[in-house]
């Protein structure tokens, strides 16, 4: 032990000091959460390897039990990171977030050993294998289907997974493990903001109605691909079926004017056509006005006194675009609308192929967004807002400050401690082999799910700022939904050689012969491919066919029958030869023995906790019991817990660090 | 409170390191930066579109305005261990005008695991000088400058705080941190001290007498100004119409504080005193943090887990204190005792980030003048996940003859007075007044609990 270690080893005590420093953790995200979260990984001496083990490490452990933190990021930085990812400087902006994180917090500790990779999780290489590879995960992301892939990389590898989240002064964190605790997406997520058509097309009311119309509708219409439904702007049963027909006829107009683009006249006949002739139109419709203000008509023209040549309209907007802190008038506006209209028909017309998207941080577009938008609020009697304001609702910019960050990350760390003090597992990361270490994937099948332990008094915490009595709010960790569609499921593995001719027949007799299966359907990324009614896929070729593809491939087998078994996911991956496999298909199912409860029988012994575990191995009595004694004192604590519960989802809603578009996903 | 102007001078009798680089990055942050085409801009005058660019992610959250009184602002920290560390960390991303540091003492080899500004070619030399280049490069706009020696600033009158807009001080003694909390509170500053020791940490805060800004949305019971707690007052409130057709309230509110050694001998506060069952969940922690204290300013060091007398003495110091503060006799467990004692001393990253963290949260809220702040004594446990917050306070003397008053415009004029008299002039107690450390007037006996429990003798 160092004496730089001494802090740790004191409060840690020698053995948890221990199984840290030769912990194997993964970290996804290196932005506001993730270079905190790495700070405090690499100073608590997460993945150093003890100098006092000397040379005979190295050689004898291979690349996926070597103790070591390993930061994956597919982000570059960025000026606006700066005030709170204090890994990053001004020199570092446009490099890899990963690898200046590493670069700079391997300062911090000598003996640390960061891996960095400048990818992005979803790729194919971090496959279920990658992440079994790991002691514990860390999500330190800024949006939701990372979060939610991430987590189920971890259901399907059976690894504890520290899930973060930060928004303005809020910040959360929540330890997840497989059959144990709830999963991310055991309780549903705030669905995306979505408006009705009629609403953002007719009748808008508040500054975002006009935002959304500017960059969901105008934008794409004239100057990216034309998208009838945008994921933001949806026909609801409050909208007017034949105003939304009148909608899409205005829309096709908008197409036509699209072929003046490059000409003189194109801003003005844009202009023309959505902020006088559309409106003139809507005027007509005499009920929408009775309990509404008329929206008032604005004609190109009638600023013609105030502008005298095109060019230098184009020339006082983009001076004007400079000052995106002020509200600019409306001859602004219009001068801004101008000079952005001629700026991105220039980039349109330069590279024909290739449709633009609005993009918070490309000027052109923004400022094209923020001007529309404005004048539309003009016509429309709604409050005019700056550019600035602007860029914050139409790129969804979530407030980020660095003491959320260090407090959640802090707290990340911590329950670190709880989950691998009270871990009765086999550890991954090892300095030292012994004769009982075999290869991680062997593992999965020693520890999956049978201790089960219970993360060492892990919690769900709370940052409560906003309290004048707590700092924190603290929630225990309940046990998973039975009904949830992601962690319920008992996962398990399918190796192909990369070379096999399987055929989904080959699949289905496999599941049949091997699992019992009888009536059941099995769905691939690309939708269901078989059930019992579906039978015209079953010559094809997995590999031909795309329903086994290398990497983060999943099968999901749904059994229809009475019994109703629960459902099992097969995390698929390539093996290089067929050896001991199959030999007619080269199939191979792992482990060699699955058990899948019934439905109904895991939702009422265990509220869905202890039925996706294989139980090849392992004292059935010994877990029941253990299960028991949890399930008791968590009846103890519901009451609180319910409380707790209740007032905690009222004070974090959305958890976005950095400028995540929920609208655009 | 803090008047803004006076951050705009330096803080005088520090020594300026690096000072080419430093003027330089003075000059950025302090400079008045008008747009470039001479027309000013409607709401952020101040702020530069560089500097708008740099904090974007933050002048979402607290505004222009806010930022505005950040970067005006001169703090100075004492002691840059693992929680001096975090607080410099955050203070100096979120922009401040300056922050002088104080700690001279040698770097150590223990030091290097948790503070991780300091490297292996640091040790021996002063703390500060060692790491404050490195904390430097975090924010070129921040003039980061060592403040001397802890001596030098012990021997300092009033006169040497009033250019800070905040002074933190993290891991001393008690008496040290009392000492420089009673000058603090005679020259109206906004005083934060805070130590960890291994998963436990605390903060206090003195702010003297701070007027805030609360904006929420209007609810259908009527705010109206008044005394709010034995602290807190409402001084206003206005409405302000949304875009969305919703009303914002805007309350302005004010707290009042007491110093440290009032602070550390007030009972709890009397909804909590009033209730069982919120009696049963105030944390040992905060008895044995008391005991801790009390066992300092006796011995001048922590307790040895190790030897059987200083187990004994902490024990009955924390049962003492643990009835002292009316909590029932169950409340303190000897696995926690144990477990306290066991972490004392240590650091460790996570914890220090917590606390330093929401000590940071709160100067720069204190800054931009929203927010509720912290009254007044923070408690943080990071084995069992818990952060409470209790009120601990007992009326100044300066403040006593004017009684609770709820006339806030009365306590701050109070407030202003006491700051302009002479430190001598006041009767407080306090040995450190002098500017000495450790002084012996109040080693050994705790001072009487305003609610009268017993008086407890040490020696």
């Amino acid at each position: 032990m160092q004496r730089r270690d001494r802090g740790i080893a004191q409060s840690l005590g020698l053995p948890l000091t221990k199984r840290v420093k030769e912990s194997r953790v993964l970290l996804v995200g290196a932005g506001g959460i993730g270079c905190e979260v790495l700070k405090n990984l690499v100073c608590s001496g997460f993945g150093s390897l003890p100098q006092y083990y000397g040379g005979e490490i190295a050689s004898e452990i291979s690349d996926m039990r070597r103790p070591e933190i390993v930061v994956v990021d597919m982000d570059t930085i960025d000026l606006s990171n700066l005030n709170r990812q204090f890994l990053f400087r001004k020199q570092h902006i446009k490099k890899y977030k990963a690898l200046v994180a590493k670069e700079t917090a391997s300062q911090f500790n000598p003996s640390v050993n960061i891996d960095a990779q400048s990818g992005n999780i979803f790729d194919d290489k971090y496959d279920v294998a990658f992440f079994e590879g790991f002691d514990l995960v860390f999500n330190a992301l800024d949006n939701l289907a990372a979060r939610r892939h991430v987590n189920k990389m971890c259901l399907a590898a059976d690894v504890p997974l520290i899930e973060s989240g930060t928004t303005g002064f809020n910040g959360q964190v929540q330890a997840i493990k497989k059959g144990v605790t709830e999963c991310y997406d055991c309780n549903p997520k705030p669905a995306q903001k979505s408006f009705p058509i009629c609403t953002i097309r007719s009748t808008p009311s508040q500054p975002i109605h006009c935002i959304v119309w500017a960059k969901s509708y105008l934008f794409p219409e004239l100057f990216g691909t034309s998208e009838e439904d945008s994921a933001d702007v949806t026909v609801t049963e409050v909208d007017n079926v034949e105003e939304v027909a009148k909608l899409r006829i205005e829309a096709e107009a908008l197409k036509t004017i699209r072929g003046l683009m490059g000409k003189s006249e194109f801003a003005q006949a844009v202009f023309d056509k959505v902020f006088r002739d559309d409106i003139e139109r809507l005027r007509g419709m005499e009920e929408m006005w009775l309990s509404r203000r008329k929206p008032e008509v604005l004609c190109f023209e009638q600023f013609a006194p105030s502008m005298d040549k095109s060019e230098d309209v184009v020339e006082r907007g983009r001076a004007l675009a400079m000052k995106d802190q002020a509200i600019w008038s409306l001859a602004e506006n219009l001068a801004v609308f101008s000079s952005a209209v001629d700026a991105l028909s220039n980039r349109t017309l330069a590279s024909p192929g290739t449709p633009l998207e609005f993009d918070k941080d490309d000027k052109d577009t923004l400022d094209f967004v923020a001007s529309a938008a404005n004048l539309r609020s003009h016509v429309f009697g709604i409050p005019l807002n700056s550019e600035w304001e602007i860029k914050q609702m139409a790129g969804n910019i979530i407030p980020a400050i660095a003491t959320s960050n260090a407090l959640t990350a802090s707290l990340s760390v911590l329950e670190a401690f709880k989950i691998m003090r009270g871990a009765s597992f086999e550890q991954k990361g090892v300095s030292k082999l012994t004769i009982s270490h075999v290869a991680p994937t062997h593992n999965y099948m020693v520890t999956n799910g049978k201790e089960g332990f219970m993360l060492g008094g892990s919690k769900m915490v709370f940052l409560n700022s906003r309290s004048t009595e707590r700092m924190i709010t603290t929630q225990n960790l309940v046990p998973p939904q039975p009904d949830c569609a992601v962690c319920s499921p008992v996962y398990a593995k399918l190796r192909i050689p990369s070379n096999s001719s399987a055929t989904l027949q080959d699949l289905v007799t496999l599941l049949q012969e091997k699992l019992g299966y009888e009536d059941f359907s099995i769905q691939a990324d690309v939708g269901i491919i078989y059930d019992p009614d579906l039978e015209d896929n079953l010559e094809k070729g997995m590999i031909p066919a795309g329903y086994i593809k290398a990497g983060n491939g999943f099968l999901t087998v749904v059994d229809e029958g009475d019994e109703g078994r629960v459902d099992l996911v097969l995390s698929t991956s390539f093996t290089p030869n067929t050896t001991e496999a199959d030999p007619e298909s080269g199939l191979q199912l792992m482990p060699e023995e699955i058990s899948l409860p019934s439905k109904h029988k895991s939702v009422a012994e265990s509220n869905g906790q202890a039925m996706t575990t294989t139980e090849a191995t392992g004292d059935a009595s010994k877990v029941a019991a253990h299960f028991n004694a949890k399930r008791k004192r968590d009846a103890e604590e519901e009451v609180v817990g319910a409380k707790k519960r209740a007032k905690a989802d009222e004070e974090v809603m959305v958890v976005e660090d950095d400028g995540a578009i929920l609208l655009d996903d | 409170m803090a008047d803004f102007a006076s951050g705009l001078l330096n803080p005088t009798n520090s020594t300026v390191v690096n000072s080419d680089q430093n003027l330089e990055s003075m000059a950025m942050g302090n400079a008045r930066t008008v747009p470039e085409n001479g027309t000013s801009t409607t709401t952020a005058p101040g702020l530069s579109p560089d500097e708008i660019a740099l904090y974007d992610r933050q002048i979402r959250l607290w505004g222009a305005q806010a930022q505005e009184r950040i970067r005006s602002a001169n703090i100075l920290l004492i002691s840059l261990r693992a929680l001096g560390t975090e607080i410099a960390k955050n203070l100096t991303l979120a922009g401040i005008s300056s922050l002088t540091i104080i700690d001279d003492e040698p770097v150590s080899e223990e030091d290097l695991g948790a503070q991780y500004f300091l490297r292996d070619e640091d040790i021996g030399e002063p703390r500060a000088e060692a790491a404050i280049p490195r904390i430097q490069e975090l924010n070129p706009r921040v003039l980061v400058k060592s403040g001397g020696t802890l001596s030098n600033l012990l021997a300092q009158d009033q006169t040497y705080y009033t250019p800070y807009q905040c002074i933190i001080a993290c891991d001393h003694d008690f008496n040290t941190l009392s000492t420089i909390n009673t000058i603090t509170h005679l020259a109206a500053r906004p005083f934060y001290a805070a130590s960890i020791h291994g998963f436990y940490g605390f903060i206090f805060a003195d702010l003297v007498s701070h007027d805030f800004i609360l904006e929420r949305e209007k609810s259908n019971v009527a705010t109206s100004p008044g005394s709010e707690t034995l602290t807190r007052s409402i001084l206003s409130v206005t409405n302000k119409k949304e875009n969305n057709g919703k009303t914002t309230e805007i309350v302005k509110k004010r707290e009042i504080y007491c110093p440290l050694i009032l602070a550390n001998s007030s009972p709890l506060s009397p909804d909590i005193l009033g209730s069982r069952r919120k009696l049963k969940t105030v944390p040992a922690l905060l008895p044995c943090l008391r005991a801790l204290f009390d066992f300092q300013r006796t011995y001048s060091r922590l307790p040895d887990t190790h030897t059987s007398t200083d187990l004994a003495i902490f024990t009955t110091l924390a049962t003492t204190k643990s009835r002292e503060l009316q909590l029932p006799l169950e409340s303190l467990k000897a696995e926690f005792l144990r477990s306290f004692m066991q972490n004392l001393g240590a650091e460790i990253v996570p914890t220090a980030a917590f606390v330093g963290g929401r000590l940071s949260e709160d100067v720069i809220n204190v800054l931009g003048g929203k927010e509720q702040p912290l009254q007044n004594f923070a408690i943080f446990d990071g084995e069992n996940f818990d952060g409470r917050i209790y009120s601990l306070y007992s009326t100044p003397p300066e403040l006593v003859d004017f009684g609770n008053s709820v006339n806030g415009e009365m306590l701050h004029a109070n407030v202003n007075a006491v700051a302009a008299a002479p430190a001598n002039g006041l009767g407080l107690s306090m040995g450190g007044s002098n500017g000495t450390a450790g002084g012996g007037g109040m080693t050994g006996v705790t001072s009487a609990p305003a609610n009268g429990a017993e008086v407890v003798e040490l020696e």
